[in-house]
């Protein structure tokens, strides 16, 4: 019972950060059908910014130094402010683009971030211990809930409850909606193509960030390619919910999570280390019983 | 004075080529309406004019300016409202979120109350996911949006497509009375009783080029636009 | 003769460049040249299929890596893989093949792995595939790092016999430029570019276009799993993270800039890229001016190749070669 409980949460926590994860990912596709493989690489910017840019072994913490309270914002805004270049540089002149040019160009916009971070930061690991308090555990009765995923799972759903109501509540986010849905209707009414993009870009980068920090609290170790796994599964999961459906994406993610947890869990050991191929073979497997995913969006033109 | 011109456009989709030199003009108040058959560059044309697509000659002047290429959002926010073939509704929204939708560029409080009262039906369903309504009530509702946009001129693309008699009847009924609140109207149609009783003049298209432009009180009698239509028995006029 | 100018030229300007490069003799350009041929044989592997079907793939460094360690299996010395890749079937841990029937064998496994695939993926649409494709180079990415037994897992394999020089690969990027030619302008080539540009235009069903995509798929692997070969017999040394997203997307990048609708673009892309790659690596070692050193930092490289990417999928999308192929200049008259 216990041990069950232990593996739920494991799930939870695990699908929470693919859901936000798959959410970035998922927003983008929405309006652009642009699959970004950079989206990890924001995640990495996240962790990155955290620290004094130096080639030096030992990570000095500059923002990671601040008080909660300052750092979430000021790494949000630089996540964001990347995300946003990102869209003004490359993908805004590639908008009547084909979609393979768009992916290419998110892999080169990958290629590029991750050169940089070895460019700046050097290409070692380092090794940062943000937020230390949260490595312990919260005793229930019997059962210890490990304080960072118990963290982790309450952001994830703070941010998924704030982001429902800006899509629904907000006159901004109904055009994000309508956009995603029928992008070029939207604008035959007024919505700004680009205002929209920008938003999507911006909120994907804040949830990119979210991902960072949450991340790097769990795993204590910044590495340049430390979003590429992420953004992987990430768009495992926006492909199995569904895409351009935003509730297929949560869906997705948290299926991953439960996915990854029950095959780590319950894989006979000498399997285990093969869990990821079995994620991904689930993906094509998903692919071919449902091309459209579980939750089906309104089936998207592939002209536009 | 005319309201909108188009002027010897030219429109092509890679290697297709799907308007070639037209040119047509719509006054202030004025219905005018765009006949012709499948493929002949009607939905192209007013694409082009609505921003949506780039032409690749000609231009399109609007209220006195040039908006030849402009951006979609520009033009509608200038006043151009266009209500594309197919009845694009935005599926996963409601009813009152795709009529927000309309609304969103006009800073004032927009009437979408005052509309819905034009449309007993939709106002039943205000909550309802638009993908969920009929076919006739998402040709109400797109109808219903762009009003809300409150455009000068109104691009409709074949309205009447795929709805009972009765339904169209009561689209006309709409566009007719936006009319007599002043609006221009372009309306594309492929079936010619209606135009000729409700439209002031018509151009019939055919292979992406004007081949008939006149009053629709001198087509009245259908023959002279069959002709044009069909591209029979061209020089015999 | 018309007909063939394209991979006659082609072929002329690779072995001119082996000529070249063997007149000059340095050790290091013949390096540098050797791989950069074997890169071309997997860049026209990959637009094989990507050219012709107009599917997008980021999987086919999977049949690379595939290509490759199937070659180490079979040309290894018994001795080092009873000991260290216990898991091999017996017959590839008491034998040694020759060179040319291992590469082919390499070939024919990745074309074997692709048709299996093939046969579940190419039915998706367009970006479904692609997406397939991306999770198919995960999954192999995923395996042979785990895999000890028989890949040696994250440790290296070594001990290929380094047999493939420049003129060997020049040999092979001939022969792959013939195989690319030939299946384009096959008949079922030209349809597969004709279903390419107009889904709905092309006269094939759609049974038809899932067929002649699979055919182009499975012989893109082979190609590609042949250059997975070669490379593991010149560089004699495989590790699994060679074969990931880092090459991927260099090969990518030279078809992109390239063109990806042409051969000759295959072929230019990966002489265009090698040389942004070489010039930027040289500038990392650094250049001495007098009495001062400057050297760009590490990355640059790398960065470089990006923007290089990104400049021409946005100001030239249809690549350096504008989807057209190699042909004499044509004569006034
Ligand atoms: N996005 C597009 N890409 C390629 N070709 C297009 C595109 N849109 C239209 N065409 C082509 O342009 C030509 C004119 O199309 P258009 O939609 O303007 O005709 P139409 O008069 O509205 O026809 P219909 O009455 O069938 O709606 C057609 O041959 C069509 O195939
Ligand atoms: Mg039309």
């Amino acid at each position: 019972m216990i041990s069950l409980i232990q593996n739920l949460i494991d799930a939870l926590s695990l699908g929470s950060l693919y859901a936000l994860v798959a959410l970035g990912i998922g927003l983008l596709f929405g309006i652009l059908r642009l699959i970004n493989l950079a989206h990890g690489d924001f995640i990495t910017v996240g962790a990155y910014a955290l620290i004094v840019p130096s080639t030096e072994a030992v990570a000095q913490l500059a923002i990671g130094g601040f008080h909660p309270i300052l750092l979430l914002p000021s790494i949000a805004l630089i996540v964001v402010i990347l995300a946003l270049l990102t869209d003004a540089l490359v993908f805004r002149p590639l908008r009547r683009a084909a979609q393979p040019s768009l992916m290419i160009a998110s892999f080169a916009v990958s290629y590029i971030i991750q050169n940089g971070l070895i460019l700046i930061y050097g290409a070692r690991p380092k090794n940062l211990n943000l937020w230390p308090a949260l490595t312990g555990q919260i005793a229930l009765g019997e059962l210890r809930l490990p304080t960072l995923q118990i963290v982790t799972i309450v952001t994830t759903l703070v941010l998924m409850i704030g982001l429902a109501l800006f899509l629904k509540r907000t006159s901004y986010g109904v055009q994000m909606r309508a956009a995603a849905e029928d992008f070029r209707m939207a604008r035959y009414l007024g919505v700004r193509g680009n205002l929209v993009i920008g938003m999507a870009f911006a909120i994907s980068g804040v949830l990119a960030a979210v991902v960072s920090l949450l991340f790097l609290s769990q795993t204590g170790s910044l590495e340049t390619g430390l979003g590429v796994p992420l953004a992987l599964f990430g768009l495992v999961a926006v492909v199995i919910g569904g895409m351009g459906s935003l509730v297929g994406a949560v869906v997705g993610g948290f299926l991953v999570g439960a996915i990854v947890t029950l095959l780590q869990a319950y894989l006979p050991v000498e399997m285990r280390s093969f869990r990821d191929a079995f994620a991904f073979a689930f993906v094509i497997v998903i692919l071919l019983w449902r091309p459209s995913g579980l939750i089906r969006a309104k089936a998207f033109d592939q002209r536009v | 004075m005319a309201l909108l011109t188009v002027e010897n456009l030219h429109v092509s989709y890679g290697g297709v080529t799907a308007v070639r030199g037209l040119s047509l003009s719509v006054n202030e108040g004025e219905v005018v309406s765009i006949l012709g058959p499948n493929g002949a560059g009607k939905s192209s044309t007013l694409a082009v004019i609505a921003g949506g697509v780039a032409p690749r000659a000609g231009r399109v002047t609007y209220a006195g300016q040039d908006i030849t290429g402009g951006r979609a959002e520009e033009i509608a926010r200038s006043g151009i409202s266009l209500v594309p073939e197919g009845r694009h509704v935005f599926a996963t929204l409601t009813v009152e979120e795709n009529l927000a939708v309309g609304t969103y560029m006009h800073k004032g409080k927009a009437d979408i109350a005052g509309v819905l009262e034009r449309f007993p039906r939709l106002k039943e369903r205000r909550d309802f996911p638009a993908g969920r309504l009929s076919g006739g009530e998402q040709q109400m509702l797109v109808i219903a949006r762009a009003m809300l946009a409150k455009p000068k001129l109104m691009l409709v693309d074949e309205p009447s497509l795929g709805l009972a008699p009765l339904i169209i009847d009561q689209v006309y009924d709409i566009l007719l009375d936006l009319r007599r609140q002043g609006m221009s109207l372009l309306i594309v149609e492929q079936s010619t009783s209606r135009i000729l009783k409700h439209a002031d003049r018509i151009y019939v298209l055919r292979g992406g080029a004007v081949q008939l432009e006149d009053t629709a009180a001198n087509l009245r009698d259908g023959e002279a636009i069959k002709r044009a239509y069909f591209g029979f028995d061209e020089g015999a006029a | 003769m018309s007909r063939f100018q394209t991979p006659l030229l082609l072929i002329f300007g690779m072995v001119v460049l082996g000529g070249l490069a063997s007149l000059i003799g340095s050790e290091q350009l013949n390096f540098t040249l050797t791989e950069m041929l074997i890169r071309m044989v997997v860049v026209i592997g990959i637009y094989l299929f990507v050219g012709n079907s107009g599917v997008m793939s980021f999987g086919h460094i999977g049949f690379m890596s595939i290509g490759a360690y199937a070659t180490a299996w079979m040309t290894l010395p018994p001795e080092w893989k009873q000991v260290m890749l216990t898991g091999l079937p017996v017959v590839f841990q008491d034998n040694t093949y020759p060179f040319p029937v291992a590469v082919l064998a390499s070939g024919l496994a990745a074309a074997g792995v692709a048709l299996f695939l093939g046969i579940a993926i190419m039915r998706l649409s367009g970006l479904a595939a692609s997406i397939a494709t991306f999770a198919f180079l995960a999954i192999v990415f995923s395996v042979y790092s785990n895999w000890e037994s028989v890949t040696g897992g994250t440790s290296s394999v070594i001990g290929i016999p380094t047999v493939v020089g420049p003129w060997i690969a020049v040999g092979f990027v001939c022969g792959a430029i013939v195989a690319a030619h030939a299946f384009q302008v096959s008949r079922v080539g030209l349809m597969l570019r004709a279903s390419r540009d107009d889904e709905v235009a092309a006269q094939s069903s759609a049974v038809e276009i899932v067929r002649m995509r699979l055919l182009a798929f499975v012989a893109s692997a082979f190609l590609v799993g042949v250059g997975g070969a070669l490379y593991a017999h010149f560089l004699g040394v495989l590790t699994t993270d060679a074969f990931y997203l880092a090459l991927s997307f260099v090969t990518l990048s030279m078809l992109v800039v390239g063109g990806l609708q042409s051969l000759t673009g295959a072929v230019v892309g990966t002489l265009a890229v090698t040389l942004i790659v070489e010039v930027l690596r040289g500038l990392e070692r650094g250049l001495d001016l007098g009495a001062s050193h400057i050297a760009l930092p590490r990355g640059s490289q790398e960065i470089g190749l990006g923007l290089a990417l990104a400049l021409v999928l946005i100001f030239r999308p249809s690549g350096l070669s504008g989807g057209k192929e190699a042909a004499w200049p044509r004569k006034r008259g």
